[in-house]
């Protein structure tokens, strides 16, 4: 199928794919770009898996044309930690052990951290509200509510990686 | 065969296109005809291209045509079809003046569905379970159709022919959905009863009612999942128009409405549970209904 | 080792996988990528059941697809859960089939260079089919005349038949249970049942393999056991264990269902060798949903018991409807058997498990096994005597439970030991004051539309399949592990045990950590793969951190022997007069002389002193078989709300107890009774799966839209979860360990059934409650209030017989 150039930005860096009209943006990120931190769990938008941030906002990469990324910002997990620092959410995720199997997390805190952007303390039902479409099958998740709600705190408690 | 299907992948082959304006939008579907579908926030559409139930070759993108995008408030509100779930839930226009829409926005499935989901794709769909459809039924909206060169406005009442059917063909495209100024003393709600909360309804419910002190002098009712297309109770809106509201007759109207719907058995829900559920969410709406017409009337 | 000395073990560090996890970098078997590597895609059956009349491929292959039909594969007939010892093992697969036993059995598959051209290759083959009849129920199956849905099995080598669709059978025998009958003054009778739930794991079954230029394999698999997927690869494909390389990726979560090999992994291989060339196939979500559930349950339990409640005798009788392949219901409807008798106290008793073929879904485990559906029975059936009785439902189970000194039977008769810990009193108490037990309503005595209901449950789950017996077990079980010191004193823990998200590698770290008396970050845990490692038998019957923790800990014991030595040469003492111990400010383990201080040194100087003298590297492999199997108890309290309009249950407050010997990882152990909660108010209120009953379709058609999984919504508030441990010190397990997993879902339905008993007074005895049968159970009720009260004769609602 022919292909045609889609140019976005990916985690802060300009990019150019080539795709063709039915290429996912799930598929674009991880097969091309090998970014597999975004998940396929369904393909339908049931699990939350594949949430990734599109000009700030929340979208499901399995049901995305990578066409219609066309100038847009995509951050995906691998994009949300600045440079070794880690985002605070990913901070609280690791304290208060809402990570199990992990499959679900990149997922949750994609989401997540949409939610803390535009109300940095939520409440509980605010959270559970938000965050009603990303299925999780480990923790049953009272971590995840309370590592979101908490996540506050780390605003100013950087966290830097070991170098690599 | 459906067991092949792929959701991994879109299978089918298309071409894409993505018009920046309504005139390019119209030119494109006039000249693809049938073969070409509407592409909104794509959560429908990708979701039936995957499981084969669409297979469009061109799939134009509305995302460029920055008209389609937009409330503005006028003497009632006019919604602009490409508006985000997520905005109209959040205008501060529809707030507490359209307040079941407004409910009915935050009952969608889910947040990333209601950020890439837009109102005009949500009754194109013409899902009989829409969400948005009971609560734009109360508040008596209406769809604005434009194609090349003509526009017409027609009842939302009449817009749905089916379940995923509607009255648009073949080269029109919704633009608009507008609403009218409620009337003073008007209050509405909307109900829904799910699985999971994340899931579609197996009954939802809106209502509006016109208070003017202890009468009702006006009243609609609309259920989603309860027949092929989202629909009107007329029996237990008269029962209720020029009547007190009292709980008793909000639980009369709820009976009647609960007698009169014709909803069916399916993997989400049976129809007897979906007609006692029914009466219940109904009976409560009403209820919320009512008592937000009086605060209206007391501000 | 005191347990005020432990270190590691019971901090709350973050998981060593838990920077991976939470920047997007962990790598799982959908992951893998490898160069020139091509996508399979599997052609699954639309029939329920139908003779495969003719394949043609030649369209797909004219696309360039390459085409695996069951002409190409081995005739093997295996199982695919290779846990179980082959005399007990019931071998009725091929890698793709001879016949379509179920909608979505693989047929055939595909390979192409694109997803999508594989997809387009699928779609130009062409099967014919002949269908035959379509048996969805037990009662169709067990018929005479029935279609067989196996002709045979393979059975130890012989070729066993199948008479009406039986899979297998067992019983067990205790006492004298008609004498036992006879004593009882009252006698309880009741059939529960349990439903065919998917696992919802988030990962859908992948696999990728890679043909080797000297003729071997490498496979990148979902799975609880790189080397049992070794094994059967090696046995399918005839290919000697140093040529098949499997290797252990982070799971995304499995709960039981990748036990055994999953259906596209020897597809897959057989694709990847006949094209020569790598091959992934990444099962789609509707695909899993078709590849896989729990096994459901149909149990009749009958109790005896004296007027002040003392069992006397028990009979149940299990039967299970496995669906299109036997994937080792033996051991099942063994531990069915063996977790009913280690309840309670019971003289006399008598089981038959049966289990049936039908044109479904095949079923497998699920975490607990067979324990959740044998809870369920016996703690609701427990809950009601215990009220026919006038008694405390909490006193009447403390007082008939086994505990201490009773025997535990950890998976069926062969697998057996004597209680060493027991902490069931405990946590009775605990959870009963935590939940505000005594505050519960009388069941039955709400009248309003919100009625809210207290219920509890309890139970275990087992800790591994260890036995004492030297021969002739069942099942396989034991672990092994290598840790190494590496050149700078820090440690390298390699082992091929799974973990499944509950931390279990991390917690295994930790032991070895303690053992040693290193910090805890200096013990990395290595990637490795089955060329690497030691065998394990797999991650299930919650033996993690018990028996895979145990054979780390022998191996650190021996590391740390051998550090002692070099150490004690070096500062000139006697190696017994050494202790090594962590110190935080060094980040290094230290060695040193409690009677003479000045002799120390550290780890890390034993290491480097070793290097540069050219005396070797430490290093143990060690490899060992649990003799024990001990019971990890679990308490359950739930508080539900139930609307008596909408017949929707809500779960309010969950205090949630676990005995689990030394708590290793407090916090994640904490996460995995929270997370049982979860999927067990999945298992009782909402989750089921249909199949339709002409068709044998699945109604959900494999879109998760309808196999409704619970979310963050459906969950109590986070504070309103309340979990505790008991004090407990397993004498077995590393430093004191039992387990956890399995046993935080054991009891769940029971006590949501308990608790919906409480706040309508109405016991259901099958799950899931949803709301459609509440409605009716409640409009039942009403009818039955209105009869009495007309003075009508009541419809006997007696559950007792005399």
């Amino acid at each position: 199928m022919k292909k045609q150039i889609v140019r976005f930005t990916l985690n802060g860096t300009p990019r150019e794919f080539a795709v063709a009209a039915n290429d996912l943006l799930l598929n674009v990120i991880r097969e091309q770009e090998k970014l597999t931190g975004t998940k396929y769990g369904c393909g339908i938008g049931e699990c939350g898996a594949c949430t990734v941030h599109v000009d700030g906002r929340p979208v499901l990469s399995c049901l995305k044309l990578a066409v219609e990324a066309e100038g847009c910002e995509v951050v995906t997990i691998e994009g949300l930690a600045q440079g070794r620092e880690l985002d605070p959410l990913q901070r609280s995720f690791l304290d208060n052990n809402a990570v199990q199997c992990g499959y679900c997390t990149p997922g949750m805190i994609m989401i997540g951290r949409t939610l803390l952007d535009e109300t940095p303390n939520p409440t509980e039902e605010e959270v559970r509200s938000h965050m009603r479409g990303q299925l999780c099958r480990c923790t049953g998740y009272a971590s995840i509510a309370k590592a979101v709600m908490g996540a506050g705190e780390y605003e100013t408690k950087a966290f830097r990686m070991p170098a690599e | 065969m459906y067991m092949n299907t792929n959701t991994r992948i879109l299978a089918p082959e298309f071409d894409f296109a993505r018009p920046a304006s309504l005139a390019e939008a119209f030119a494109l579907l006039r000249k693809h005809g049938r073969g070409a579908r509407l592409l909104a926030g794509g959560t429908d559409l990708l979701v039936q291209m995957k499981m084969e139930r669409l297979s469009p070759e061109l799939v134009v993108s509305l995302a460029g045509v920055k008209e389609l995008d937009g409330i503005t408030m006028g003497d009632g509100l006019t919604i602009g079809a490409g508006t985000t779930i997520q905005s109209v839930s959040r205008s501060p226009a529809v707030g507490a003046r359209f307040a079941a829409l407004r409910e009915a926005c935050n009952a969608f499935s889910t947040v990333s569905i209601m950020y890439m989901g837009t109102l005009g794709g949500n009754i194109c769909n013409a899902s009989p379970a829409a969400d948005t459809a009971p609560a734009l039924l109360v508040h008596d909206a209406s769809v604005i159709i434009a194609s090349a060169g003509s526009e017409r406005r027609v009842p939302l009442a009449e817009f749905f022919a089916g379940p995923g059917k509607t009255v648009l063909k073949p080269g029109e495209i919704v633009t608009e959905v507008r609403l009218p100024a409620p009337a003073a003393g008007t209050g509405s709600a909307f109900r829904k009863i799910s699985r999971v909360v994340a899931d579609i309804s197996q009954v939802c419910a809106a209502v509006s009612l016109v208070r003017d002190g202890a009468r009702i002098t006006g009243c609609r009712i609309a259920l989603g999942s309860v027949a092929p297309t989202p629909v009107r109770v007329a029996r237990a809106e008269a029962a209720l128009t020029g009547a007190e509201g009292t709980a008793d007759a909000f639980a009369k109207a709820a009976e009647i409405v609960a007698e009169d719907i014709r909803p069916i058995s399916d993997v989400r829900a049976s129809e007897s549970y979906r007609r006692h559920v029914a009466r219940t969410i109904v009976r409560d709406a009403l209820q919320t209904a009512w008592q937000r017409a009086g605060e209206g009337a007391t501000k | 080792m005191l347990s005020t000395e432990l270190k590691s073990v019971g901090d709350a560090s973050w998981r060593k996988d838990g920077l991976s996890k939470v920047t997007g970098s962990e790598k799982y078997a959908p992951d893998v990528s490898v160069d020139r590597m091509w996508h399979g895609r599997v052609l699954r059956s639309p029939h329920a059941h139908a003779r495969i009349v003719s394949v043609d491929t030649s369209a797909a292959e004219a696309l360039g697809a390459v085409c695996l039909t069951y002409d190409d594969v081995p005739k093997m007939r295996y199982n695919e859960r290779i846990v179980s010892t082959p005399p007990c093992l019931y071998r009725d697969r091929t890698v793709v089939a001879d016949k379509a036993r179920h909608v979505g059995e693989a047929v055939l598959a595909v390979a192409a260079p694109t997803e999508e051209l594989a997809e387009r290759a699928l779609r130009a083959v062409r099967v014919e089919y002949a269908p035959l009849q379509v048996i969805t129920t037990m009662e169709q199956a067990l018929k005479d005349g029935a279609d067989p849905i196996h002709d045979t099995v393979l059975l130890d080598g012989k070729d066993v038949p199948i008479r009406n669709n039986v899979a297998v059978q067992r019983t067990i025998d205790v006492g004298d249970v008609e004498k036992g009958f006879a004593e009882a003054e009252l006698v309880f009778e009741r059939t529960f049942r349990t439903s065919r739930i998917y696992h919802a794991q988030m990962e859908p079954k992948t696999v990728t393999c890679r043909p080797e230029i000297d003729g071997g394999i490498t496979v990148w698999c979902s799975t609880q056991s790189i080397h049992n997927t070794r094994i059967l690869l090696g046995q399918i494909y005839g290919l000697p264990l140093n040529k098949v390389n499997v290797v252990k990726v982070a799971l995304g979560g499995a709960f039981g269902s990748s036990i055994q090999m999953n259906s596209v992994t020897p597809i897959c291989v057989g694709l990847a060798l006949k094209a020569g060339r790598p091959v992934k196939i990444a099962s789609t979500r509707e695909e899993d949903m078709h590849d896989h559930v729990r096994y459901p349950s149909q149990i009749t339990l009958k109790l005896g018991v004296r007027k002040d409640g003392t069992l006397v005798a028990g009979e149940m009788r299990a039967e299970i409807d496995i669906g299109a392949h036997n994937i080792q219901a033996y051991p099942f409807l063994g531990g069915l058997g063996g977790f009913w008798a280690s309840l309670y106290k019971l003289p006399n008793m008598k089981y038959s498990g049966r289990a049936i073929y039908s044109n479904k879904t095949p079923s497998c485990a699920m975490q607990g096994f067979g324990a959740p559906q044998a809870h369920f029975a016996v703690e609701c059936l427990m809950d009601e005597i215990a009220h026919a009785l006038g008694l405390d439902p909490v006193d009447y189970k403390l007082r008939h439970y086994v505990g201490l000194g009773g025997t535990f039977w950890g998976q069926g008769p062969a697998s057996k030991c004597i209680i060493r810990s027991d902490g069931v009193p405990e946590l009775l108490r605990t959870g009963a004051e935590k939940i505000g037990w005594d505050k519960r309503p009388k069941p039955g005595s709400q009248t309003g539309r919100m009625r809210r209901g207290i219920g509890m449950a309890r139970g275990f789950h087992t800790s591994g399949v260890g036995h004492a017996k030297a021969s002739g077990a069942e099942m396989i079980d034991y672990s092994g592990a290598i840790v190494k010191l590496n050149e700078d004193g820090t440690l390298d823990l390699i082992q091929s045990l799974m973990d499944h998200g509950g931390g279990t590698n991390h917690a295994i770290a930790k032991i070895v950590a303690d053992e040693i008396g290193v910090p805890g970050h200096m013990v990395g845990i290595s990637p490795c793969d089955t060329r690497t490692s030691l065998y394990d038998v797999t991650t299930h019957a919650t033996r993690g951190v018990y028996a895979g923790g145990a054979a780390a800990l022998k191996a650190a014991k021996s590391v740390k022997a051998q550090i002692l030595h070099w150490a004690a040469r070096v500062l000139d003492v006697l190696p017994e007069s050494l202790v090594i111990e962590p110190d935080d400010n060094l980040g290094q383990g230290v060695v040193y002389c409690p009677n003479l201080a000045e002799r120390r040194m550290t780890v890390g100087d034993v290491a480097r002193y070793l290097h540069i003298n050219s005396l070797g590297t430490i290093s143990a492999s060690e490899s060992m078989r649990q003799v024990n199997c001990p019971p990890a108890y679990v308490s359950y309290f739930v508080e539900v709300e139930v609307d008596t309009e909408t017949g929707q249950i809500h779960t309010r407050r969950a205090a949630l107890g676990s005995d689990c010997g030394t708590v290793v990882n407090p916090a994640l152990a904490s996460g995995q009774l929270v997370g049982g909660l979860s999927k067990g108010q999945g298992y009782a209120l909402i989750e089921d799966n249909h199949w339709d009953p002409v068709t044998g379709e699945l109604a959900s058609k494999g879109f998760w839209v309808d196999g409704k999984t619970p979310s963050m919504a459906e969950a109590p508030l986070a504070d309103d979860i309340m979990t505790h441990f008991a004090h407990t010190y397993e004498p077995t397990g590393p430093f004191g360990a039992k387990g956890v997993g399995e046993a935080a879902k054991n009891p769940a339905i029971a006590a949501f059934a308990n608790a919906v008993h409480n706040a309508l007074g109405i016991r259901f005895y099958e799950v899931p409650i949803t709301p459609e049968k509440v409605l009716a159970a409640l409009a039942g009720q009403e009818a039955q209030q209105r009869d009495t009260s007309k003075g009508r004769a009541r419809t006997a609602p007696a559950p007792v017989a005399e």
